[in-house]
């Protein structure tokens, strides 16, 4: 795919020279042309175990190490702590996630008040959602509120949080969507992203960024010439301009 | 492992303190993790723990295990290390990002122990010491390291020279607290830091952004320092360049190798080289690596003209600062505080910042409202900055209507708000076209102001000072909004300060506040001072007392001759003040003192024959006239004023004239003058011939 990306920006540079009319592409041309770029293997299984590292998929970032000799550029016992705390998250076990934060790294809810604030409120919204009212508005007021004071930005969705002890019915209420799933999802991805960042790793991996390039380059190409294109990623198959 | 169902008990900070002292390991660990991971992010519990004494109690677990041999500590088992490793966890985040925690933590005498533990066998021990000890040298409170001592110096470099990430930025923390002096900077560079610190660029997030703020510390203010970084850099970019088989480059290289001061003429200061790593750092995908890359580039072209000027780089660092303002965090919060460091007094900078509309983009901020204290402070500052030369900047200021919102934070709680927007307004108020049309007469503004002279912190006082010396000088007559707000009692008050800029910073409104005012607001003003508080601070200690002190008596005494008769109030406790005080002053306090005895001498015949006393006195130890020291000064200025003081008495349709012109040539302050016809300064030569002229219509005998 990396090479299908340089041909198309090379393509694109090239028409950009030439006429206005649109050129038309043969699919023998487009791949001598992609056999022509020499892609090393190596460059591919570093960018396969990014995403494998960087998603957290540590069973099979072994098995790629050990059947590709790839190295992973971290030690891959940090990935099991992260996904532990992310699958913490996940499951409502906001405590549980804390503390595997603070024993992986102290200094991320320390000076990320943001990140502890969403955790914290991810735990108000656990109490709720396992009928903890008593708890629940204890815990708002001893944990809750002297964050809305520390920092005004807070304020705001601290309402909108607190908001749940006021209805009976709380899946049904206007602030229900706080207990959906994709809450957790959310706090659960923000806490990946800060482990990641406290390891200075990009908290996103390459692949995707360069699909999306790809994508980019070949609309650019789309509007210059006539060219097989990948139209399913999935499948990465070349298809046929329809002439 | 607990699900969701099942909530771990909170124990409560007393119990868990309790627990701390239990003989049991196990119990002591669980009580420590808990302490930990109550504590962490939340500055309300430690506040509370804080209370109850944990500090000390964890410290004193820690302590023993620093003590000991290390290698009674080798083969210690896993639960000490854990111990140790939760003890140094939780001291550490006592230290973060909160004060009374890192002194808590020093008091605890924690500090040696910390120290001790790095070297410790166990990896996991230095890591959480090393990340503790880095806590505690974010806080001002830290203690200074002492690195120019060989001993500390070689420890310094173990640390930046470790394997733990943790470790190195405890060095870069260390050199960013404790590198004040050139003599320090010099020190690490001669001791090879730089090199290493260079390498850290590459490192990690944290390892970047420490050795980043380090840098900072190490150039400030010493160009020697940074040349030797570039020169450095540069030879490394050459022997780069030798790695191409290209046989031309190659000859180049060998006449550009060890002298950097051609390298800079060849490659430039910046392509390629040295700054180079620092310049790509701007770039970082993290908002906080490049605000501090662009905070050491700062400090480069502030130290040193020959880095960093050209007009790209600029642009860049303009627009960068005020791209990273847009970040809700603390880097935000840090962004205008950097952007103020850049434009500060540089006209060129402000108005590119100005054009890249920068006061809007700041009066944005300031229009949102509700702004963490330190954001809102140095938005002020960085519009202060921009408002302090240029008018474009000040009427864009104002037409975007967030007067008010300044007005609001001269009342704010944060004393730091409360004086950036005096400073702020200061700047503003320096537009006289707004100021003549009366605008910051505004009753508003005038009381904060005036509320802000009883202000607890000196600088809010003084800061507010600032501001009311501005818009006390409103050229229509209406000085009135000041004086009916009480203002006039408040600053009187403060030139008895004990504090000399406070009384430095109030006799500075005041002189404004005369300058031009009609009758009845000196009189208001003379009644409240009075002539021995006067004549007390022409004598003050300070030089620049004495020099406001005169001023504002120089204006007293411009105008009618009425005004004159002030310095004769109180048997002339203040001519004499001025001239005995006159005879021992530096250039610019003699300036002042001169154009006073001027005023006074364009007034009647008693007045000039008052000056004149003054200038014939003899000084104490008979010493010459100051007079003639005066006319013989080598700035111009003070020669000026002294000739105008003759001038005025010369003047020849006054009847005593003549005899004053005797008086004066008898003791040789005529003949100074003669000598002076042909002077240097423009000025002064004139006021020499006036002087001559007005003594030949006496006769030439008299000459």
């Amino acid at each position: 795919m990396m090479s299908l990306f340089w041909i198309v920006i090379r393509q694109l540079a090239e028409i950009e020279a030439m006429a206005a009319s649109k050129k038309v592409i043969t699919r023998e041309e487009w791949e001598k042309k992609l056999n022509d770029v020499k892609i090393r293997k190596e460059d591919m299984n570093k960018l396969v175990m990014n995403f494998l590292v960087t998603e957290g998929y540590v069973d099979a970032a072994e098995k790629f190490q050990m059947e590709s000799g790839t190295e992973p550029d971290i030690d891959l016992a940090t990935i099991t702590d992260r996904m532990a705390v992310k699958k913490a998250v996940q499951c409502g076990n906001v405590e549980d996630a804390i503390e595997k934060v603070n024993d992986l790294n102290p200094e991320i809810l320390d000076t990320n008040p943001q990140l502890f604030f969403h955790l914290q409120q991810q735990r108000f919204i656990e109490l709720i959602r396992n009928g903890k009212v008593e708890e629940a508005l204890e815990f708002a007021q001893e944990e809750l509120a002297p964050r809305g004071e520390e920092n005004q930005s807070f304020l705001e969705e601290l309402e909108r949080t607190v908001a749940l002890l006021a209805f009976e019915d709380v899946s049904n209420c206007p602030v229900g969507g706080l207990l959906d799933i994709s809450q957790r999802l959310k706090t659960a991805s923000e806490v990946n992203a800060a482990i990641l960042t406290s390891q200075s790793r990009e908290k996103d991996p390459k692949l995707p960024s360069l699909l999306k390039m790809l994508l980019w380059a070949q609309n650019q190409l789309d509007e210059k010439a006539v060219y097989p294109r990948i139209n399913d990623l999935s499948t990465a198959m070349l298809e046929d301009p329809a002439v | 492992m607990p699900t969701a169902n099942t909530t771990i008990p909170i124990h409560g900070p007393v119990d868990l303190l309790t627990r701390l002292d239990s003989p049991d390991p196990e119990t002591k660990l669980k009580a420590l993790r808990e302490i930990k991971n109550q504590i962490i992010g939340n500055r309300t519990k430690k506040l509370s723990f804080l209370k109850l004494g944990a500090v000390p109690a964890v410290a004193s677990i820690l302590s023993p295990y620093a003590t000991e041999a290390d290698s009674q500590l080798a083969d210690s088992d896993v639960s000490t290390s854990n111990i140790i490793v939760q003890s140094a966890a939780v001291l550490g985040s006592f230290a973060c990002g909160f004060d009374a925690g890192v002194r808590a933590v020093l008091d605890a005498g924690s500090f040696p122990h910390l120290i001790r533990l790095l070297f410790n066998p166990d990896e996991k021990v230095v890591d959480a010491s090393a990340r503790s000890l880095r806590m505690i040298y974010q806080s001002k409170l830290a203690p200074k390291y002492e690195f120019v001592q060989e001993k500390n110096m070689e420890f310094l470099i173990s640390l930046i020279n470790s394997e733990c990430e943790n470790v190195t930025g405890l060095g870069a923390s260390i050199i960013t607290h404790s590198c004040e002096t050139s003599a320090e900077q010099r020190a690490l560079c001669d001791a090879g830091v730089l090199k290493k610190l260079i390498s850290l660029l590459e490192g990690s997030l944290s390892q970047k952004n420490a050795t980043l703020e380090s840098l900072a510390a190490v150039f400030k203010n010493n160009p020697e320092v940074i040349s030797k970084f570039v020169g450095l850099e540069n030879e490394r970019a050459v022997e780069g360049s030798l790695s191409p088989r290209d046989s031309s480059l190659e000859s180049l290289g060998t006449v550009l190798k060890n002298n950097p001061e051609s390298v800079s003429k060849f490659v430039g200061p910046e392509s390629g080289s040295a700054l180079s790593s620092i310049i790509e750092l701007t770039k970082d995908r993290y908002a906080r690596t490049r605000l501090l890359a662009c905070m050491c580039l700062i400090v480069i072209r502030n130290a040193s003209p020959n880095y960093l000027q050209d007009v790209g780089i600029k642009a860049k660092l303009v627009y960068l600062l005020l791209e990273l303002l847009d970040d809700p965090g603390q880097v935000g919060d840090e962004a205008p505080f950097v952007f103020s460091s850049l434009v500060a007094g540089k006209e060129d900078l402000q108005k590119l910042a100005f054009e890249d509309n920068a006061v809007n983009k700041f009066c944005n901020q300031l229009q949102k409202g509700q702004l963490h204290p330190k954001r809102l402070q140095g938005i002020l500052l960085a519009l202060a900055d921009l408002c302090s030369k240029l008018e474009g900047c000040r009427l864009t200021f104002l037409s975007l209507k967030v007067l008010n919102q300044v007005i609001d934070a001269l009342t704010h709680d944060c004393a730091d708000v409360r004086t950036s927007a005096c400073i702020c307004l200061r700047s503003v108020t320096r537009s006289i076209k707004n100021l003549c049309a009366g605008y910051f007469m505004n009753e508003m503004l005038v009381i904060s102001l005036i509320r802000l002279l009883d202000d607890p912190s000196v600088s809010a006082q003084v800061a507010a000072l600032g501001a009311i010396s501005n818009i006390v000088v409103d050229f229509t007559t209406r000085k009135s909004t000041f004086i009916q707000c009480g203002g006039i009692k408040q600053l009187v008050q403060l030139t008895k300060s004990m504090d000399s800029t406070v009384r430095f910073n109030a006799l500075w409104a005041l002189k404004n506040m005369m300058f031009l005012a009609d009758d009845r607001c000196k009189e208001g003003i003379f009644l409240e001072l009075t002539g021995s508080l006067l004549a007390s601070l022409i004598c003050d200690p300070e030089p620049c007392v004495q020099e406001q002190a005169l001023a504002l008596v120089r204006n007293l005494v411009d105008g009618c001759i009425k005004s004159i008769e002030y310095v004769f109030a109180e048997d002339g406790i203040l001519l004499d003040a001025v001239g005995r005080q006159l005879h021992n002053v530096s250039d610019e306090v003699g300036i002042q003192g001169m154009y006073l005895l001027g005023n006074v001498a364009s007034g009647n015949e008693f007045h000039k024959e008052a000056v004149m006393q003054q200038l014939l006195a003899q000084a104490d130890n008979g010493a010459q006239s100051f007079v003639i020291k005066f006319l013989q000064s080598s700035d111009s200025r003070l020669r000026t004023a002294a000739v105008w003081v003759i001038v005025n008495l010369t003047f020849p349709s006054c009847p005593g004239a003549f005899g004053r012109l005797v008086q004066l040539k008898n003791a040789g302050i005529i003949s100074q003058i003669r000598n002076m016809v042909n002077d240097s300064c423009l000025d002064v030569k004139l006021r020499v011939r006036t002087v001559i002229t007005q003594s030949m219509t006496f006769g030439d005998g008299l000459a």
